[in-house]
């Protein structure tokens, strides 16, 4: 079995701080990663090196055998296509309509100036609809996206990651924001649609038990070096405690 | 949702989203005629193009590139009265705004809406009048010279100081005033220990910025004999001295950037 | 800005610490410690600000008497003005105004402010674009020409730029349409790049992430955010480059500025007076449409 993403002695930081100290970890077309740690561990920064929005300073990334940090701006344009992300904040654009958002995944297959004019194809438009009524938000669709709650806007993410048709899910907190009968609802329906399109994911979560009862497998980062990768089954207390070593569970 | 439903729905968003392109259009295609229409007048009918030949854009484009060095002497003491104009000028206009945003505050106006109306049409009449129409007016008032060019500066800077005062007036947060009248204070002390050091940053930082936009309005007083550099350049004009208006022009220049720089640094120990 | 707070909270804690470690069974702090006093005056920042304060008042007296302003002679100052306006200036002659050459002139004078204001906000949009250091699409390339550009703009007072193309091109419109246009690229751009760098960052990184090229991410991530105050923004920029419009006749280009000029080398101050009025009326009238514009357009954008 290929590996999708594989992460090998990742350096990223600043030139007074280096975040991330030589991270490497494997990623397969199955798995689905939880990525956790104390806060400054260095987890926000190392999904964001996987599709470059955060510039790491060596190492490398190889996502489905290409080495991503060797791509000059336009090819890291065209590789991002293949990678959805989900963020802790939502990060939708509050003024646009619901089904505006879930078209702006389409924007790295559409030109620029029919991107301009919102010319997306009808194939765009009938996937967002598919997506749409798969995540539960159908009769929103035309909602302006400031006008939904949180768990609702969190979905609108996950149908724009999605409609990117993404070899790979990168997602950042995503239940910080919700609080935890949403969070769990939003978990789950992450874990299912994963399954379903046949997605790996690498996720960041604070919330250790969230994370043991999704994933297939857990990376533990504390102060931006790997301390702990293995099962959520050998995520025993020793291994907790080794990771947050800093914090009091 | 079946295919059947679906393929309906798509139908009906692609109909909707096509009418508000359209409309879109339009409103740009009112706008870009309008434009074209100015530009008919402005550019066709008005200007003799017979007198403009690209030589004769590059000959007065090269005359100005002449600089004539002999006038930087005479810089210097317009320039220092440009700056003291404006200054002066910001000092004189914070006074003159301080009744005015009084009148324009809606919580404090003494007589309601009168008083509130008569102080926002002050604020609005101030601002509403360029600076050279000011300038004018204060030189047929009290003489050519550098106290008109402080007077119309002044007067036309109260129309944005009182307003953010009176802005940061109203956006008073009342629980300080609270507080100091639950220990027994007096007015005045509500004033000077609740109100003052809520308003004064947020005008310090605002008098600065206006003193640099008034020592851009300094530079040209004089074109209407109000003092500072102004002066200057109307009488290289008056030569026809090219020369000497580029080294004019450049000289005002460099005080903007060095207001600029100043007023940033200002602006950044006050907040 | 903000003073360093981890340092001196951490040093106080410490205090605090000791503290609370020293009461709780340990010695008694020494009886001849010398108390805490507190004063509001710190050496040296008082220092530095009485020496502020001071200096202001030194450089206004300095500045009064650089500039021959006879104090004694101000507070008759008022009345002395308003005596010789009205006797110069009133009654004003409205009959100077009430003819259709002014009136031709009024309506050169809003072609100018228009032509300029469209065509300036227009470039003013990439420019801003161009010149915001958070979205600008080349920081090497780009970001300080166009910064330097919004500048220049800005620091030329639009009567010099008037002044300068009138010399280059001629009485007429077409200076004073560009020297206005240059006007609006400084005054919107600077306020259009200023509310750039105010978005949001999050959506951004959102639309970067989904592959987006440059432009798009302007569109979808930014555009959206500053809609509102850049519609805010654009009424002002007509504001002021119509209040322009009115002046720029004086110095040679079109408009009511000319017989405004005209009259006063005529020195008929009563013709002044009355181009002097309808210029405040329609610059007012012009910023009451305005005003209402903004109310209806803001709920519209929104």
């Amino acid at each position: 079995m290929q590996a999708v993403l594989e992460v090998k002695d990742l350096h990223a930081g600043y030139a007074e701080r280096e975040i991330l100290k030589g991270v490497s970890f494997t990623l397969g077309p199955d798995d689905f990663f939880a990525v956790i740690g104390p806060s400054g561990a260095g987890k926000s920064t190392l999904i964001r090196c996987v599709n470059r929005l955060v510039e790491p300073k060596s190492g490398q990334v190889l996502f489905n055998g290409v080495d991503l940090l060797k791509l000059s701006y336009s090819e890291m344009r065209l590789q991002r296509r293949n990678i959805g992300m989900i963020f802790q904040e939502f990060n939708l654009i509050e003024r646009l309509s619901v089904m505006d958002n879930v078209l702006t995944g389409r924007l790295g297959y559409t030109g620029t100036l029919r991107s301009i004019l919102r010319m997306y194809t009808k194939d765009d438009i009938a996937q967002a609809l598919r997506l749409l009524d798969r995540v539960g938000l159908s009769e929103h669709v035309d909602k302006r996206a400031d006008r939904l709650s949180g768990g609702q806007r969190q979905r609108v993410g996950i149908a724009r990651a999605l409609i990117q048709n993404p070899k790979l899910l990168l997602v950042d907190e995503p239940t910080s924001s919700l609080d935890p009968k949403i969070s769990r609802e939003v978990m789950t329906l992450i874990r299912e649609i994963a399954a379903e399109f046949h997605i790996p994911v690498l996720c960041n979560i604070h919330d250790v038990d969230l994370a043991c009862d999704f994933c297939t497998r857990v990376i533990g980062l504390q102060d931006g070096i790997k301390k702990f990768e293995g099962t959520p089954a050998e995520l025993d207390k020793a291994a907790l405690q080794d990771i947050y070593a800093m914090e009091v569970l | 949702m079946n295919a059947a439903t679906l393929a309906l729905r798509v139908e009906d968003i692609e109909a909707g989203r096509k009418r508000t392109r359209r409309l879109r259009f339009l409103a740009y295609a009112v706008i870009l005629i309008a434009v074209a229409w100015s530009i008919e007048v402005i550019v066709v009918r008005d200007t003799d193009w017979s007198r403009i030949t690209l030589a004769s854009l590059l000959d007065s484009a090269h005359r100005f590139t002449q600089l004539d060095t002999s006038v930087v002497p005479e810089l210097w003491e317009p320039a220092l009265e440009t700056v003291v104009m404006a200054t002066l000028a910001t000092v004189l206009g914070l006074i003159m705004s301080i009744p005015v945003a009084w009148l324009g505050a809606a919580n404090i106006t003494p007589f309601g809406k009168a008083s509130y109306a008569v102080g926002r049409f002050l604020m609005t009449m101030s601002r509403s009048v360029h600076e050279i129409v000011w300038g004018l007016i204060f030189v047929s008032a009290v003489g050519l010279g550098a106290l008109a060019g402080v007077l119309a500066m002044a007067v036309r800077s109260i129309g944005f100081i009182s307003k953010t005062i009176a802005e940061a007036i109203e956006d008073v947060d009342p629980k300080p005033l609270e507080a100091i009248r639950a220990t027994g204070g007096t007015k005045f002390q509500i004033l000077w220990f609740a109100i003052l050091p809520q308003i004064i940053p947020v005008f310090v930082g605002n008098m600065i910025f206006e003193w640099d936009i008034n020592i851009r309005r300094s530079t040209i007083m004089g074109l209407v004999g109000a003092g500072g550099l102004g002066l200057l350049l109307f009488r290289q004009m008056a030569m026809s001295n090219y020369g000497g208006i580029a080294v004019v022009i450049l000289a005002v220049l460099v005080l903007i950037i060095l207001g600029e720089i100043a007023s940033h640094y200002a602006r950044r120990a006050v907040i | 800005m903000h003073a360093e707070p981890s340092s001196e909270l951490r040093v106080r804690n410490l205090g605090g610490a000791a503290a609370l470690a020293s009461d709780v069974g340990a010695t008694a702090r020494p009886a001849d410690a010398t108390p805490a006093t507190w004063s509001r005056f710190r050496y040296p920042q008082s220092l530095y600000k009485y020496i502020a304060l001071l200096g202001s008042l030194v450089f206004l007296a300095f500045s009064i008497e650089y500039l021959n302003i006879d104090l004694e002679r101000l507070p008759g100052l008022l009345g002395r003005m308003g005596e010789m306006l009205a006797r110069r200036y009133v009654p004003p002659n409205v009959g100077h105004v009430l003819n259709a050459e002014y009136w031709h002139t009024v309506v050169e004078t809003l072609q100018m402010s228009y032509f300029a204001t469209v065509i300036g906000l227009a470039i003013a949009v990439p420019l801003a674009w161009f010149a915001a250091h958070n979205i600008t699409p080349s920081r090497r390339f780009l970001y300080t020409p166009a910064r330097l550009i919004i500048m220049g703009c800005r620091s030329v007072h639009e009567m010099i730029w008037t002044i300068l193309l009138v010399m280059v091109l001629g009485f007429g419109m077409l200076p004073g349409a560009i020297a206005l246009t240059l006007y609006c690229i400084g005054f919107a751009g600077k306020l259009f790049s200023e509310s750039i760098e105010a978005v949001r960052p999050g959506q951004v990184e959102a639309i970067r992430a989904t592959g987006a090229n440059k432009l798009q991410v302007f569109v979808y991530a930014v555009l959206p955010q500053v809609r509102v105050a850049w519609t805010g923004i654009s009424i002002y920029s007509w504001d002021v480059t119509f209040r322009a419009a009115t002046v720029v006749g004086f110095f040679g280009a079109g408009g009511m500025g000319w017989y405004l000029r005209e009259s006063v080398q005529r020195v008929a101050s009563k013709d002044v007076a009355a181009i002097l009025l309808s210029i405040i009326a329609i610059v007012i009238l012009s910023e009451l449409v305005s005003a209402w514009l903004r109310k209806h357009i803001s709920r519209a954008v929104a």
